[in-house]
Parts: structure tokens; C-alpha cells; sequence
């Protein structure tokens, strides 16, 4: 078990640390996700618990395994593998087979994580990559209208997309806020997931700006659509609370190795993800694009990570970007 | 005798076209989807890169070396319109399933690589036992990825269900990013299993590709 080659070399002794570990903010994220775990328990049952444990649960062997082929030393007690697995769960409906959630939340730490060189390297956020391959694989198992109905809640963004604006007219935005609707099991608590976001920008362990430029992205564009004709668009409102919006701009755009490094580079980031989420909700075929929506933006960050100040002493016409 | 033998089995293994070479990709992401597509392919590829290299091993003293390049992509085009047409007339649905990448042979790196590296250096036997093995090693490579994402993907191999009743087919894996995936997984375990042999034999471990620089000389370096 051969320690990792040490990547940056630092000189010149008297150091200060900030204090700041990657432990205590993952301890932090999962503070912020567990109103939104125990609101999905009351609302799924024991389903949800067992799906949210079985998603931890894998990705922190899977990540110890990989540890173990790659002989490295293992980093699993950081919980960043049990947080990506929490995270993962968060988006599956509460019916998931126990074997899909496994595979899902493994290929999550496999291929979103451990094959780019573990944590940090990743350019995509880890969770949304088992997900992908997860709905591209099972499309009925990862159909929450089809794999959730006995429950008595309903799928909110499914039937806007299938039978327009006047079949939402039930839904009242109090009822969204505190996740009586149906969507990824913990994705939908969007009242507990957005207090947890503000406890998490308020100890500044997430980019603020992706944050607000998701939510800012999702409400112009829903904005615009809605004003253009009322009668054929839901309302912004509706949009943010459903879905897994608010889940994505505070826990899964906010991932620190798939988004860009510096205020407007996030900021735009976020804006893109926001506008591409109700991009695919309006025209494409997925009911809720917020995933795939990150996953694009998340492609697009290094190309925003361009946009740099100038370094200091060089000349305005001269090019900065080399 | 060993000296042909050399120069067909390094094409099975230690110079295996797709994974250790890295050449031919497009035909490898693209018709891989099930077992039957991936050895159909890889046969149209040994005929093919078998007459390309004699027939190119026959004229190379013919050939100016400014125009060499020219003349190996019109023997292996008029090698491909051959492949295309008995395609047509004896099994024209895997012909249909092929689609594009049969006329795409024309470009594909493998024919030019070897008859650039291989065939325009060495006399017509070996080079045919080049050809030879490197189509073999292609149409393995081909037939195992094709038979990979087959089963994971539709649960079946050659177009039989083997996989058991309870089985929910890995859709992912028969599509497009699954051939990526694969691909990308499948270089990954070769390569460690190179490291882990090189390491029994007290060898330093490498990076990246492992081939000489006798399959490709691109660079000039030579």
C-alpha cells in the first residue's frame, strides 16, 4: 500500500491552515441532506431508508475496492464515497431494485470518480454519472410514474410534460415545498433541501454563485416562456419546486471538481445548467432535465474556466490567454 | 519459419490491434454492438489487410516514395469494392447492419499503418503472415468487445439468450457511450494485466501504449 506521490511541492515553512478539511465538509453536506432523508422517509417509508442505505453502502466499497486494485492508500473514511452514494440515492425513486441501485451507486464511484484518479480529478459530478448510465439502462425501473404507482402522490413534471398546464393546476406551491409529490426520493424535498443549501452557503462550503445562477437560469428562462404564453407554460414557481431543481443547484452543480474555479465562471455555469433544465423540460423528452442538464454544463466548465482576470502588470490589448 | 510465425502472432497479442495499437477505432466503437456485426466486420478487415499487404509487398519496389501513400489507399479501395460487392451478393444483411463502415475500410488506420510500417519494408510471405495475424487479432478483439457489449446489453451472444431468467439487460452497453465505456474498461484491465506480468518478471511497470516504435514510425524517429 504505497502512499499517493505527493503532486504539489511546497517550500518556505511557516504555514497556516485554514482548517478546513474535506471531511468536514462533507460532514457538512450530509448535515444539510438529512431534513430532505428524513422527510423522504416519511413520505416513501422504509423504502426509501433502505435505498438511501444500500446507495451509501456501495459506493464506500466500491471505492475501497477500487483503493485496493490501484494500491493505494484508502481514502474512504473522508466520506466524500458515502456522500456521492447518498447523493446518488437521492435521485432514484423509492421502488428502485435493490441491484440497480448497487450498480448505480458502484458505476457512480467508478467511473465518475476512481477512473479520473479519485478525488478532485473528476469532470463530472460523480452522482449524475450512475444516474445517467442507470436511465439509459433501465428506463422502466428509473420511470418514477410507472415504478411508483401504488403510492397516492403523483408525478408532477410528468404529467406537465404528457397532458400541459392544466393538469398541474392541483398541485399548490405550500404542498411541492414540502415533497408531497413524487420524483427522485430525496430530490423532491425541496423546502429541506433548499434550507440545507443556505446552511451550506452560509458556512461557505459550496460556491454560492453556481448556486444562484442555477436558480436565476431556471427562473428567467421559466419566466420568459410563462410571459410568452400562460396558457401553455407552468409557472417559474412550479418549475423551481419540482423536479430536482433545487437539489441540483445546491448539492449537485456545487460539486467542487466538475465546476469552474472563480466567481463568474461559476456564475455562469450555474446560469447554464438553469437554462438548459427548462430547455429540456419544455422540448425535450425527459420530464425533469435537471440531470442532464448538469452533466452538459459540467462539459462546458473548462471551457468557462478560460475566462480569467488579466495577470497583473501585463498590457490590456496584449493576450492573456495562452 | 519462426521468423513468419514472429511476425503473425505478434498481431494476437503483443501488438493486438485495437487495444495495444490503438488503431482502427471507428469500426471498433461503432459496429461492436452484438458478437455476429463484430466478426463479420473483422473477416471483411483479414481479407482485406491480407491481399493489401501482398500486394503492396509485391509493387514496393515499384512505388515512388513520394506518391507511396496515393498508391496503398487505391490497392486497398479496390480491395474494399471487392469485399463490398461479395458482402452484397452472399450475406447483404450483415452488409445492411455494417452499413458505412464497409466502404470505410478504405480509411481505416490498420491497412495503411501496416502497409506503410510493414509491408512496404519486408517481401510478400511475411507480410502476408502480418496481414494475417493482425486481421485475426482484429476480428478477436472485435468479436469479444462485439460479444461484451452484447451480453450485457441484450442478454444474448451470437443472437441466443444465454443470460439467466432473471436477468434486466444492461441497455447502456449496447449503445453508443457503452461502446466507449467498454473500450476505455477493456484497455484499462490490459493494461494492468501487462503491469502485473511485467512486475512477476522484476520489470519496471509503463505507461501508456506498449508497442515499439517498429509498428508505426509516425514520427519519423526513424
Amino acid at each position: 500500500m504505497k502512499p499517493l506521490p505527493p503532486t504539489l511541492t511546497v517550500t518556505a515553512p511557516p504555514h497556516a491552515h485554514c482548517g478546513k478539511t474535506v471531511k468536514g465538509r462533507m460532514r457538512a453536506i450530509l448535515i444539510a441532506m438529512m431534513p430532505a432523508a428524513l422527510l423522504a422517509v416519511h413520505h416513501f417509508g422504509m423504502d426509501a431508508l433502505r435505498v438511501m442505505c444500500l446507495g451509501a453502502a456501495a459506493a464506500v466499497v466500491a471505492e475501497f475496492l477500487c483503493d485496493q486494485i490501484m494500491e493505494r492508500r484508502s481514502q474512504v473514511d473522508d466520506l466524500h464515497a458515502f456522500t456521492v452514494g447518498l447523493t446518488f440515492s437521492f435521485l432514484l425513486p423509492a421502488s428502485a431494485p435493490w441491484w440497480m441501485v448497487v450498480f448505480g451507486s458502484a458505476v457512480s464511484i467508478i467511473m465518475g470518480k476512481m477512473i479520473f484518479g479519485g478525488l478532485g480529478g473528476s469532470p463530472l459530478c460523480a452522482p449524475l454519472v450512475g444516474w445517467a448510465v442507470c436511465s439509459l439502462s433501465w428506463p422502466a425501473h428509473m420511470d418514477i410514474n410507472a415504478s411508483m404507482l401504488t403510492s397516492e402522490l403523483n408525478y408532477p413534471l410528468s404529467q406537465l410534460k404528457h397532458f400541459g398546464v392544466e393538469a398541474i393546476k392541483g398541485y399548490d406551491l405550500d404542498s411541492l415545498m414540502v415533497g408531497r409529490q413524487l420524483g427522485g426520493l430525496g430530490a423532491v424535498q425541496t423546502g429541506a433541501l433548499f434550507i440545507g443549501g443556505l446552511f451550506l452557503a452560509i458556512r461557505k462550503h459550496i460556491k454560492v454563485g453556481v448556486s444562484v445562477g442555477m436558480l436565476a437560469g431556471v427562473l428567467l428562462t421559466a419566466g420568459l416562456f410563462r410571459m410568452a404564453d400562460p396558457a401553455q407554460y407552468a409557472s417559474p414557481m412550479f418549475h423551481l419546486l419540482t423536479g430536482s431543481v433545487i437539489f441540483g443547484a445546491f448539492f449537485l452543480a456545487t460539486d467542487p471538481s466538475s465546476s469552474p474555479m472563480r466567481k463568474i465562471p461559476a456564475a455562469l455555469f450555474g446560469l447554464t445548467a438553469g437554462v438548459l433544465v427548462i430547455i429540456i423540460r419544455v422540448y425535450g423528452v425527459y420530464p425533469d432535465g435537471t440531470p442532464y442538464a448538469i452533466l452538459l454544463a459540467n462539459l462546458a466548465a473548462p471551457l468557462l474556466d478560460r475566462i480569467k482576470p488579466k495577470p497583473f502588470g501585463k498590457k490590456a490589448a496584449g493576450r492573456t490567454l495562452t | 519459419m519462426n521468423k513468419l510465425w514472429k511476425e503473425f502472432s505478434k498481431g494476437l497479442w503483443k501488438d493486438l490491434p485495437p487495444f495495444k495499437l490503438v488503431l482502427g477505432l471507428c469500426p471498433v466503437l461503432a459496429v461492436t454492438s452484438t458478437a455476429e456485426n463484430g466478426f463479420g466486420m473483422g473477416m471483411a478487415v483479414i481479407f482485406v489487410l491480407t491481399l493489401s499487404n501482398l500486394l503492396v509487398s509485391l509493387v514496393r519496389n515499384l512505388i515512388p516514395a513520394k506518391v507511396r501513400i496515393a498508391c496503398f489507399i487505391v490497392i486497398a479501395a479496390s480491395l474494399v469494392v471487392a469485399v463490398e460487392l461479395l458482402m452484397q451478393a452472399y450475406v447483404y444483411p450483415l452488409y445492411q447492419q455494417l452499413g458505412i463502415f464497409v466502404p470505410l475500410i478504405v480509411v481505416n488506420c490498420i491497412i495503411l499503418g501496416r502497409a506503410e510500417a510493414f509491408a512496404s519494408k519486408n517481401p510478400p510471405l511475411p507480410a502476408i503472415a502480418d496481414g494475417l495475424g493482425m486481421g485475426i487479432g482484429f476480428t478477436m478483439s472485435l468479436t469479444f468487445l462485439g460479444g461484451l457489449r452484447e451480453f450485457f446489453g441484450h442478454g444474448q451472444l451470437f443472437g441466443h439468450h444465454v443470460a439467466w431468467a432473471g436477468f434486466e439487460p444492461v441497455s447502456f452497453m449496447a449503445e453508443a457511450p457503452g461502446a466507449f465505456v467498454s473500450l476505455g474498461l477493456l484497455l484499462c484491465a490490459m493494461n494492468y494485466f501487462t503491469n502485473l506480468q511485467r512486475k512477476r518478471k522484476g520489470l519496471a511497470p509503463i505507461d501508456g501504449p506498449t508497442h515499439d516504435c517498429g509498428s508505426c514510425g509516425a514520427c519519423g524517429s526513424k
